[in-house]
C-alpha cells in the first residue's frame, strides 16, 4: 500500500516538474512554467531598474581595455585603443542590449521563422529562401570577407556577440526566448549579410512588372502610359541639374523592346507599404543663423519594438562616430563624426526584373537561353519546425537568379515560370561605405566611400564642418532601355538582360547647389535631362515638394527650425485636392453628420495636427475613394497596381469622364462628381460607425491609432500612440510606419551639435525602463541632445554607468 | 510546530539550492524535509506547498515592488493567471507534492 502511495506521489511530483519544465502547444504555445516562472532565473530575473551599476567584463578575443560609458539613456559611448576591440565592443554591447531581435531578424531573413514560431511560419520561410535571400547574404559575405578591413570589422563584431552570447545562463537569457523556450545560437558573419539583405528587401524591392504586365494586356498601351506614367512632372527632382550632365552616357544597342502580352495569374507579391520612405536635407551656412551647415535625415519605417536602429557612439584612434546603427551590423549607418554628417532616405528605382523562362520539361533541369538549353541549378532548402520536424523544398535557379513561384509555391500554371534577377543578389560591398563614412574628412572622403556601394539604393545626403552640402544617389543602376524593367522579360534571349550598370561617377549627384540646399524625400531623382531612362514602382509626389517649399522660404536656420520642419503636418496632398472635393457637393443639400463633416472638412487648415477632426474626415473620404474609383482593378487576380494618388487627382481635375470613373457594378454611368459624392457619404458613414463604436470625437491621432508592435506581434510589449502626421507630409507617421529615427546634426566649427530620436529605447528588454523610454519623447516631438566627446573622462557629468570590458587571458 | 518548521526549513534550504541551481531543486528539498519532519501526508502537501510557494511569492513580490511592476504588467497580459499568483501556485504545487512523497515514504508500515 505504501509503496504504491509513495509511487502515485513520486509519479504526479516528476510529472509536474517535467510538464512545467517544458513548452507545451495547446492551441497557443505556453512558455515551460516551471522555468519561466521561477523568481530565481525566469522571466523576474528580466525586470530591471532604471538605475543601472557599473560592470566589469572579461571578453575572450579583446586587445586592451575598452572603457564602455552609458549616458542617461543607455547610449553607449565605446571607448577602445584599436579597431578591432572598437568593433568587438559593438558586438558586445549591441548583443547585451538587442540580442533576441537581432538573432529572430536574421532568423526572418534566412526563412527560418519555424524553428522559433511552428510550421505556421512556413510560407513565410519559403517565400525568403525563395527569393535568394540567403543566396543574396553569402554573396555579400564573400566581398566581405575578400576585403581585409572589412573582414576584420565583421570578424570583430562576430566575435563580440558571441562574447556576450558565450555569458549567458537561463536567468540572463532575454525574455523572449524564455516565452517562446528557446536559446541563442553562435552569430556568424553571415548574419550580418542576412541582415543588410532584409533592409535591401525592405527598400529595395519595389516593382511592378506583373502588375503593368497584365494592365497592359487589359488596357492596352495607349490607356496605360495615361494611367502610369514614367515622368508625372508632379515633384521637385531631388537633383535639378538641367542641361548640365556633362558626361558620355552608355549607350546599349537599340533593340526594340518586345512587350509582352498576357495575363499572369501569380498572386501579387508581397509589397512594402507605400509609407516606406524617408527625409533628408541639408541646408549650407548661408542660411543658417550659426553660419555653419545643419543637416537632417528622418528615414520612414514601420515602427517596431524594440527599434530598427540602435544609437551608438564609436571612439578609436582611427575614427570617433556617433549615430544609428542597425543591431546586426557594424559601423554606424546615419550619423556623424567631428568633421562631416551624412543621412540616408531610399532611392526609388526599379531594381527588380522578372525573366519568363522556358523549361526543357517538368525536371526543370535545363532551361532555353539564345538557343541553348543551359542547366539549372537546384538547391534544396530545408526548414525545421520547433516541434523538430522537418521540411524539404527545391528551389531552382538560373543565371538570372531564383524561380520563386511554381506549382509547389503559389504559383498556379505550371506554364508560367519566372526568375527573378535583382540587384540585391550581387556581391556588395555597403560595409566598406560604412567605415570609410564613419572616418570620412571631408566631400572627397564621402565620394570615395559611397563609390563601394551599390545595394540598397539610397540617396546619401552629406555635410562638413568645412561648410560644404551634398546630395549623391548611390546605388548599383542598370543601364535600360526606354520602358526595360516595366514589364515582364523574355527570359529566353540573353538581349533583354542586364548589359551595363551606370557608372558611379554618372549618378545623380550635386554639391553646394546655388539654393544653398539639398534635399530628397524619395522624390523622381533627376531633371528629365539626365540621360538615363529611370524608372520605379512609384516616385513620393508631395513631401518633397512641401520640404523644399519650406527650405526655400527659411533663413537664419536655428535647428529647431528644422526639427520643426521634421514634425511639420502640413497635409499637401489635401491641401490640393480638398478645395477641388468640396466643390462637387451641394452644401445646401447636405443634412445632419453629413453638414457637419462639410463644416468640419471646410474649415480644416490641411495640418494633419494631433487632434484635428478634419483629417479623419478627409482620410476616411480618400479611402473611400480610391477603391471606388480603381474598382476595375479590385480583384485578386490578374493583380493591377493602382494609379498613384496623385495622378486620380489629376485624372479627376482633368479627365472627369474617364471611364475609371464609371462605377463596376451599377447601371448609370458615373462620373468623377458622381463618385466623389458617392464617396463622400460612405466615408462619413465610416466616421459615424468610428464615433458610435468608441464614443469619442474622431480626433486625428486617435482615428489613425499610432501602433508600434513588438516583433513578435505581442501586444503586450506593444504601444498605442497618438502622434500627428501621415503617409505623403513630411512628419511621415501613418498607423504603423514613420520616421524612425529623426536626427539634426549642426556642423558648428567650434564643435558638432546633434540631437536624435527614436520611438523606442535602446534596451531590447520589455522589461527595461530603457525599452520605451524614449517613445513619448519622440510621440511628443521632443529630441535627445547627444553628448559626443572624445574620452570617457569627459563623460563624467552625463555617465549613468560604465562597463569596463578587459581581455579575457 | 512541526509545520511551522516544515514551512521555514524547505524555504530556507530551496532559498540556497535554487539561488546556484535549476528551478526545479527545491523539490528536492521540499521531499527531504517532509522526510525527516513526519508530518502526516495532508500537512505535508501544505506544508511543503507553504515553504517553496511562500518562498516564490516573497521573491516576486520583492522583484515586482523594487522595478515598480515594470514587467510583472506586461506578462499578466500574457498569462491567463495573475503573474504573482501563478508562481506561488506552481512553485506550491511543485512543493507539496515533492513534500508529500517524502512524508509517506517516511512513515512506518
Amino acid at each position: 500500500m505504501k509503496i504504491i502511495k509513495v509511487g502515485v506521489s513520486a509519479f504526479v511530483t516528476i510529472g509536474l516538474i517535467y510538464f512545467l519544465n517544458n513548452s507545451w502547444n495547446v492551441g497557443s504555445p505556453i512558455p515551460p512554467l516551471g522555468k519561466f516562472l521561477d523568481p530565481f532565473h525566469g522571466f523576474w530575473k528580466n525586470a530591471e531598474n532604471v538605475k543601472i551599476g557599473d560592470e566589469v567584463g572579461q571578453i575572450p578575443g579583446l586587445k586592451e581595455r575598452v572603457v564602455i560609458v552609458y549616458d542617461s539613456v543607455l547610449i553607449p559611448h565605446i571607448y577602445a585603443q584599436n579597431d578591432d576591440d572598437l568593433y568587438l565592443a559593438q558586438g558586445y554591447i549591441t548583443a547585451k542590449n538587442r540580442l533576441w531581435q537581432m538573432e529572430f531578424q536574421t532568423h526572418a531573413g534566412a526563412g527560418r521563422v519555424s524553428e522559433i514560431v511552428g510550421e505556421a511560419a512556413l510560407d513565410f520561410d519559403r517565400g525568403q529562401r525563395r527569393l535568394g535571400m540567403v543566396y543574396a547574404a553569402e554573396n555579400s559575405l564573400k566581398s566581405m570577407e575578400a576585403d581585409p578591413v572589412a573582414n576584420s570589422m565583421v570578424n570583430a563584431y562576430t566575435r563580440g556577440i558571441n562574447a556576450y552570447i558565450q555569458s549567458l545562463d537561463y536567468e540572463s537569457l532575454p525574455v523572449e526566448y524564455k516565452l517562446l523556450g528557446y536559446k541563442p545560437e553562435s552569430w556568424t558573419n553571415l548574419k550580418c549579410g542576412l541582415l543588410l539583405k532584409s533592409m535591401a528587401k525592405t527598400l529595395n524591392l519595389g516593382e511592378k512588372d506583373l502588375e503593368m504586365t497584365n494592365a497592359l494586356h487589359l488596357f492596352g498601351k495607349e490607356t496605360l502610359d495615361i494611367l502610369y506614367p514614367d515622368y508625372e512632372g508632379a515633384s521637385d527632382p531631388i537633383v535639378d541639374n538641367a542641361g548640365n550632365w556633362k558626361f558620355t552616357p552608355i549607350a546599349l544597342d537599340s533593340l526594340p523592346l518586345a512587350l509582352p502580352d498576357e495575363l499572369v495569374s501569380l498572386p501579387p507579391r508581397e509589397k512594402s507599404s507605400p509609407d516606406i520612405g524617408s527625409n533628408n536635407w541639408a541646408v549650407s551656412g548661408k542660411k543658417t543663423k550659426t553660419g555653419s551647415p545643419i543637416l537632417c535625415n528622418d528615414p520612414h519605417l514601420e515602427l517596431n519594438l524594440p527599434s530598427i536602429w540602435y544609437v551608438i557612439h564609436l571612439n578609436s584612434p582611427t575614427v570617433n562616430v556617433m549615430g544609428a546603427s542597425l543591431p546586426g551590423a557594424p559601423a554606424v549607418i546615419s550619423g556623424f563624426n567631428d568633421s562631416i554628417a551624412w543621412g540616408v532616405t531610399n532611392a526609388q528605382r526599379d531594381l527588380v526584373d522578372w525573366y519568363k523562362i522556358k523549361f526543357k520539361d517538368a525536371a526543370k533541369n535545363e532551361y532555353l537561353s539564345d538557343g541553348v538549353w543551359k542547366p539549372t541549378k537546384k538547391a534544396v532548402e530545408k526548414f525545421l519546425f520547433k516541434n523538430g520536424e522537418s521540411f524539404y523544398d527545391t528551389v531552382v535557379y538560373t543565371h538570372h537568379g531564383p524561380v520563386p513561384y511554381d506549382e509547389t509555391y503559389h504559383g498556379d500554371d505550371e506554364k508560367n515560370h519566372f526568375a527573378f534577377r535583382w540587384i540585391a543578389h550581387d556581391p556588395s560591398e555597403e560595409i566598406i561605405t560604412f567605415y570609410k563614412l564613419n572616418r570620412g574628412k571631408n566631400h572627397e572622403d564621402y565620394q570615395r566611400a559611397l563609390d563601394h556601394y551599390s545595394s540598397p539604393a539610397q540617396n546619401f545626403v552629406f555635410a562638413s564642418v568645412s561648410g560644404d552640402i551634398a546630395m549623391r544617389i548611390q546605388g548599383k543602376y542598370p543601364v535600360r532601355r526606354k520602358e526595360e524593367g516595366k514589364f515582364l522579360l523574355d527570359g529566353t534571349k540573353t538581349s533583354t538582360e542586364w548589359k551595363a550598370f551606370i557608372p558611379n561617377e554618372q549618378n545623380v549627384m550635386h554639391k553646394n547647389p546655388t539654393r544653398e540646399f539639398v534635399s530628397s524625400a524619395n522624390q523622381y531623382p533627376a531633371d528629365i535631362t539626365y540621360p538615363y531612362y529611370v524608372t520605379a514602382t512609384s516616385f513620393e509626389d508631395y513631401r518633397n515638394r512641401r520640404i523644399n517649399q519650406r527650405l526655400a522660404e527659411i533663413n537664419d536656420i536655428t535647428p529647431q527650425d528644422l526639427m520643426d520642419l521634421q514634425l511639420d503636418n502640413y497635409n499637401l496632398k489635401a491641401a490640393e485636392s480638398l478645395p477641388l472635393f468640396l466643390s462637387y457637393l451641394d452644401s445646401t443639400q447636405l443634412k445632419g453628420s453629413e453638414a457637419v463633416a462639410y463644416q468640419k472638412l471646410k474649415s480644416w487648415n490641411y495640418y494633419n495636427s494631433v487632434e484635428s477632426e478634419g483629417a479623419s474626415y478627409y482620410e476616411a473620404w480618400l479611402r473611400a475613394l480610391l477603391p471606388m474609383i480603381w474598382d476595375e482593378m479590385a480583384a485578386e487576380k490578374p493583380a493591377l497596381d493602382w494609379p498613384t494618388t496623385y495622378m486620380t487627382f489629376r485624372f479627376i481635375k482633368e479627365k472627369p469622364d474617364f471611364s475609371f470613373f464609371d462605377i463596376q457594378g451599377t447601371p448609370e454611368k458615373e462620373n468623377a462628381g458622381d463618385i466623389i459624392r458617392k464617396s463622400f457619404s460612405e466615408g462619413v458613414a465610416v466616421i459615424d460607425k468610428w464615433k458610435e463604436e468608441k464614443k469619442k470625437d474622431p480626433a486625428w491621432a486617435d482615428y489613425k491609432d499610432g501602433y508600434v508592435q513588438h516583433l513578435l506581434r505581442q501586444e503586450a510589449f506593444s504601444y498605442h500612440i497618438k502622434h500627428g502626421g501621415n503617409g505623403s507630409i513630411v512628419n511621415a507617421h501613418s498607423r504603423r510606419n514613420g520616421p524612425s529615427w529623426r536626427m539634426v546634426v549642426s556642423l558648428e566649427k567650434s564643435g558638432i551639435k546633434a540631437w536624435g530620436i527614436y520611438p523606442g529605447g535602446q534596451s531590447g528588454n520589455p522589461g527595461s525602463p530603457y525599452y520605451n523610454n524614449l517613445l513619448p519623447l519622440w510621440t511628443e516631438g521632443k529630441y535627445f541632445s547627444f553628448h559626443f566627446t572624445s574620452s570617457p573622462e569627459l563623460m563624467q557629468t552625463s555617465k549613468m554607468a560604465t562597463l569596463t570590458l578587459t581581455p579575457k587571458k | 510546530m512541526k509545520f511551522v518548521y516544515q514551512v521555514i526549513i524547505t524555504a530556507v534550504g530551496a532559498f540556497v539550492l535554487q539561488t546556484f541551481l535549476p528551478w526545479w531543486t527545491g523539490t528536492i528539498v521540499a521531499a527531504g524535509v517532509g522526510y525527516y519532519i513526519g508530518n502526516n501526508g495532508l500537512l505535508s502537501f501544505f506544508g511543503g506547498f507553504l515553504g517553496i510557494g511562500l518562498l516564490w511569492l516573497g521573491m516576486a513580490l520583492f522583484i515586482d515592488v523594487s522595478t515598480q511592476s515594470i514587467l510583472t504588467e506586461k506578462i499578466n497580459r500574457i498569462l491567463p493567471l495573475n503573474s504573482i499568483l501563478l508562481t506561488t501556485l506552481v512553485g506550491g504545487l511543485v512543493g507539496g507534492f515533492a513534500a508529500l512523497t517524502g512524508a509517506l515514504l517516511s512513515k512506518k508500515q
